[in-house]
């Protein structure tokens, strides 16, 4: 070939040679990049109000008189976006109103009996109070607002009836008042249509604001508290402010889905000053503020990862792994040790050498199998212990897998010990057993070192082999080694495909990950790090 | 001469030998015997390990062969261990894992060997030392992690970007299990490629070839052994994996049809195991199944694992210039 094309195809190589490098690297920073970003809005976010309201109802935190004071300013404010609710749910859902009146007749009579009204008097009053009741039920169910209209103003003729002013029957004239104030304003022929968006509606606000005053506290601890991220409020605020249709762009033509104003839904009603009240006082609503939660690496978490942190993961997964370490860097030191004193090339060492070899091939759902048929249902019963996942039964699955990674690194830092420190030990006469424990092993500790923090990092995020020997996705804190454990690993599997709770809150999430990923970035940057050196101080600089 | 009469003269000084005896020093001798049986026998454990792995698989995994032979397992797709009659067949899972390690694989051989070439032969040293932990950090990250990216992330992007029905599938899988076994490949192939030594390189470039047709006709043919090992144990670890695939196959027990359709849902091994194995009691014949692909997994490993041994075996002595 002539030497022009040649030349252009070494380039071509090169070219395509960095290309692949740049894509591994533009790989990793998309994979880390979201993980960490959207992860770390788990610990620093702005927190409303509703925050600092939970912090102080649940965990005692901050300055109860300051939230209170917040929490009541706050208040003031959401009433004016209740009041519009209030007035427009009169309409559309009556049944408190017709409760109501039925409750007031029912107390009228009571009241006539009561103050020792003469009987047929009261007969009397009893009648025009059922009449008056039977009017205003009439115009709640009423689906047209002439009719409606009739009705109450049937009602309000008799405001003027001496005999039953200063009595609970005068009641009624509000309801009807209040009733005729608010049909001024809605359309009734439009009450079914109105009810699946203002439920819609009332269900944003809840969310935005948490419970309406006045409504009984709910049990599930997510459902007493409104927006608590500012992030969160924005995506309730698009649920109240927008709605999608199914609408055809032009008639005959496919439907497509369109965004549309839920203000223009409401058009004529009392409820669209509600829109552009909340918009422009949310930030009065919730009082926004950067916070920085550290204690997401303690805290339980509540309503199944919907509030709380990472801190019992973190417990189970330092727990296991350290565990792990335990029991693997003894033998694995001491195998490795042997391999390179002890052993020349004869064929049990190329027998132990393929047996290391095959337990790093091995796949750690099989480790998980193992573990499972072997610590959890053989030998810890066997030894009198609990049958079942636990933090030792896991460990020592972990222990295994980990057991060729520090084999392997120990075995490297001790085979690298320059010769001269070992001959130097030797010819002071130091027996072989003290040369390697008073001169190799120190000399090859960094090594050592190096290995241990990366098999750490390999059990901490390793999930398949405790799958079925220690993790659970729900549990409490862990008090001995035989219980099972929530881990860090387990977990963000379980919130990124099973959990229902988790994916209302996203945060937490990719908090639960991020949390996972920066452990064992850690541990990998420490161990460069100190590799690093050693390459360095070898190369005897 | 004379020089020799000169070494002669300290040997004589020494003519003892400077080594105790064990009777002179018989605490230091037992010492160091006990150390090394003690050593010999801590260091049985991964043996005993290994050994304990496949008596306990195979004692879980004999009643299922016993009950329904290899060939339901090995030859009919139906996997439904909860119907009444239960059946398992194990093709479409053994099918799915070589799917998905296959298209991991036609991504990541290329991208992992050029990587490798970067490293050992394009960049200066100090380049190669910062760009090499990078890529040993893609090799850090867990594997559910990576699941957590491929689910919340990869997933409903395809969903978006790529107007698929699901996100969940053998492609999302192939690219993830690629990006998961280049390190692999890299750091493997990288030594290999490393080991094969300047004077070929050097005869090479003197004969006038260019640094690419350095590369691929005579550096690479040199250290094909530990190549292909790297490949092997790429695709080791693609096979092995759990978490990911659990998560990112979309776990629909099919042969894809047509079958290079990436875009369908593939369940693997991996994630069979791992999805029913908290579900069945102890004793059962699906749990006993369960073990039976366990073991399948292992003999497959096991038996790549062979290879790579022999391979970087011959790898080295080409380094090393021994070749037969």
């Amino acid at each position: 070939m002539r030497i022009g094309p040649r030349l252009w195809l070494d380039r071509l190589f090169t070219a395509l040679s960095l290309m692949a490098v740049l894509m591994i690297v533009v790989a990793l920073i998309a994979i880390l990049l979201p993980m960490l970003w959207r992860g770390s809005s788990a610990v620093v976010f702005r927190g409303t109000v509703e925050f600092r309201r939970m912090q102080l109802e649940q965990h005692g935190r901050g300055d109860s008189d300051d939230v209170r004071a917040e929490v009541e300013q706050a208040a003031r404010i959401r009433q004016g976006a209740y009041d519009l609710l209030e007035q427009f749910a009169i309409v559309v859902d009556p049944s408190g109103m017709e409760k109501r009146a039925r409750q007031i007749h029912r107390e009228f009579g009571k009241q006539l009996e009561h103050r020792g009204v003469p009987e047929d008097q009261a007969a009397e009053l009893q009648s025009l109070s059922k009449r008056l009741r039977g009017e205003l039920l009439a115009a709640f169910e009423a689906t047209e607002g002439p009719e409606a209209l009739t009705h109450v103003q049937t009602v309000l003729a008799h405001a003027g009836d001496m005999r039953l002013a200063g009595t609970v029957a005068a009641q009624y004239f509000e309801l009807a008042g209040r009733y005729k104030n608010a049909l001024a304003n809605v359309d009734l022929g439009r009450r079914a249509e109105y009810g699946v968006l203002f439920r819609q509606v009332q269900e944003a606000l809840r969310d935005l604001l948490g419970p309406p005053p006045g409504s009984p506290l709910p049990a599930i601890i997510k459902d007493q508290y409104g927006a608590t991220r500012w992030d969160q409020a924005t995506r309730h605020m698009e649920r109240l402010l927008w709605v999608e249709k199914w609408l055809p762009s032009r008639p005959g033509e496919l439907l497509q889905k369109v965004r549309v104003p839920m203000e223009q839904e409401f058009r004529g009603t009392v409820l669209t000053k509600l829109f552009p009240y909340v918009r422009e006082h949310v930030g009065d609503m919730l009082q926004p503020r950067w916070t920085c939660y550290w204690q997401f690496f303690f805290d339980d978490s509540m309503s199944s990862h919907y509030f709380g942190g990472v801190g019992p993961e973190i417990l189970g997964t330092v727990l296991v792994t350290a565990l792990a370490i335990a029991f693997a860097l003894p033998v694995g030191v001491a195998t490795a040790a042997y391999l390179v004193e002890c052993a020349g090339d004869t064929r049990p060492t190329r027998v132990l050498r393929t047996c290391v070899n095959t337990l790093a091939g091995v796949p750690s759902i099989v480790f998980g199998l193992f573990g499972l048929a072997f610590f959890v249902i053989y030998l810890l019963p066997k030894l009198g212990l609990r049958e079942g996942s636990s933090i030792l039964a896991g460990a020592s699955t972990l222990a295994l897998l980990v057991l060729p990674v520090i084999i392997r690194a120990s075995e490297e830092a001790i085979r690298t010990v320059p010769r001269a420190y070992k001959e130097a030990a030797l010819a002071l006469g130091a027996s072989r057993f003290r040369c390697f424990v008073t001169v190799t092993l120190p000399a090859a500790m960094p090594g050592i070192l190096t290995g241990l923090i990366l098999s750490m990092s390999r059990a901490a995020g390793e999930t398949a082999p405790i799958l079925c020997t220690a993790a659970v996705a729900m549990g409490p804190v862990p008090t001995s080694l035989m219980q099972p454990t929530r881990t860090l690993s387990y977990s963000s599997y379980d919130m990124a495909v099973g959990d229902k709770m988790a994916m209302l809150a996203p945060h937490n999430q990719f908090g639960m990950v991020m949390t996972l990923v920066a452990i064992v970035l850690l541990l990998n940057i420490v161990a460069i790090v100190i590799r690093g050196r050693i390459s360095r101080k070898l190369r005897g600089q | 001469m004379k020089k020799a009469a000169q070494s002669e003269a300290p040997a004589a000084e020494f003519a003892r030998s400077l080594v105790l005896t064990p009777a002179q020093d018989w605490g230091g001798w037992l010492l160091g015997k006990a150390g090394r049986a003690g050593l010999l026998l801590i260091t049985g454990t991964s043996v005993l390990a290994v050994l304990l792995i496949f008596v306990f698989i195979i004692r879980e995994a004999l009643p299922f062969f016993r009950a329904r032979g290899l060939g339901e397992a090995l030859g009919e797709t139906e996997w439904y261990p909860t119907h009444q009659p239960a059946e398992f067949g194990m093709l479409a899972m053994l099918f799915g894992s070589l799917y998905v390690t296959a298209g991991a694989l036609i991504l990541a051989v290329p991208t992992g060997l050029l990587t490798a070439v970067v490293l050992s032969d394009i960049v200066p040293f100090r380049v190669r030392q910062t760009v090499k932990p990078i890529i040993e950090i893609l090799a850090a990250i867990p594997s559910v992690a990576y699941g957590f990216f491929a689910v919340l992330v990869l997933a409903p992007w395809m969903q978006k970007n790529l107007g698929l029905s699901t996100g969940t599938n053998a492609l999302n899988s192939s690219v993830m299990l690629a990006i998961m076994a280049i390190p692999t490949i890299v750091s493997v192939a990288e030594d290999s490629l490393w080991a094969a030594g300047s004077d070929l390189r050097e005869a090479s470039y003197a004969c006038g070839a260019t640094r690419a047709e350095t590369l691929l006709k005579v550096v690479i043919p040199a250290a094909h052994s530990g190549v292909i090992a790297a490949i092997v144990l790429g695709m080791m670890r693609a096979l092995g994996e759990t978490m990911l695939v659990w998560m990112a196959s979309g776990n629909a027990t099919h042969i894809p049809t047509p079958w290079w359709d990436l875009t369908q849902s593939v369940r693997t091994m991996t994630a069979t195991i791992a999805g029913e194995l908290q579900e069945t009691p102890v004793g059962s014949i699906h749990r006993h199944a369960l073990f039976a692909v366990g073991l399948m997994l292992l003999s497959f490993s096991f038996l790549l694992n062979l290879l790579t041994e022999h391979l970087l075996r011959r790898s080295k002595r080409v380094a090393g210039g021994t070749k037969r």
